[in-house]
């Protein structure tokens, strides 16, 4: 699996992590602002609240391929470092909280109330397990 | 409705787009390609340096006889 990354990453899979890391946070942004017009928390003229949930929902199961690819990346590359503990606990909740996210929302065809909260938590271990490695990366640059 | 989400769709790509080039940008030049082709722009300018120098000083010694 290492010598796949590497080749696929043409030998630089930090920071292809980076990338896809900074543009999971990006979408996890947009993301909390489609599910709020979705929710009728904002009532933009231009965006109704069924298309924002729509879109919510397509862009979700993109980002959520991108949060899983980036995660193998990262236990292949570094496994379970000791010097990274905030990183690796924020990271494995953020695996853990998608998967019940996902499940939830399979189950009960995203009527839960469940939802907000699970989609609450998703963001903020997105934005601490991007602080942690991909942030700390780009404020040394 | 169809408009509205390939709209918000295509603000995500955009989204993306932007991302991506900013964060490149702030990473820098990785490709080996890249960083040999620094070294070597480097090594020029240090050959070229002592060059002058070395001409300087040369210079120097003619002027002193």
């Amino acid at each position: 699996m290492e010598d796949l990354i590497e080749s696929v990453t043409r030998g630089n899979p930090t920071e292809v992590k980076v990338v896809l890391a900074s543009v999971a946070l990006a979408l996890g942004c947009y993301q909390l602002l489609l599910i709020a017009i979705g929710y009728g928390k904002l009532r933009p003229g231009f965006l109704s609240g069924r298309a924002a949930s729509f879109s919510h929902r397509a862009i979700g199961d993109a980002l959520a391929v991108v949060l899983v690819v980036v995660a193998v990346m990262c236990v292949s590359l570094f496994g379970f470092e000791d010097d990274a503990t905030a990183h690796v606990i924020a990271g494995s909740a953020l695996i853990v909280v998608l998967a019940a996210k996902v499940t939830v929302v399979r189950v009960t065809r995203g009527s839960s109330r469940a939802l907000p909260p699970l989609g609450l938590a998703l963001f903020a271990l997105l934005a601490v397990t991007w602080a942690t490695s991909a942030g700390a990366f780009l404020g040394d640059r | 409705m169809a408009r509205q989400v390939l709209g918000s769709l295509l603000a995500a790509a955009v989204l993306v787009a932007v991302v991506i080039v900013v964060v490149t940008w702030r990473i820098g030049p990785t490709s080996t390609a890249e960083l040999d082709a620094r070294e070597e722009r480097l090594e020029q300018r240090i050959e070229a340096e002592e060059e002058a120098r070395e001409e300087l000083e040369d210079l120097r010694e003619d002027r002193g006889r």
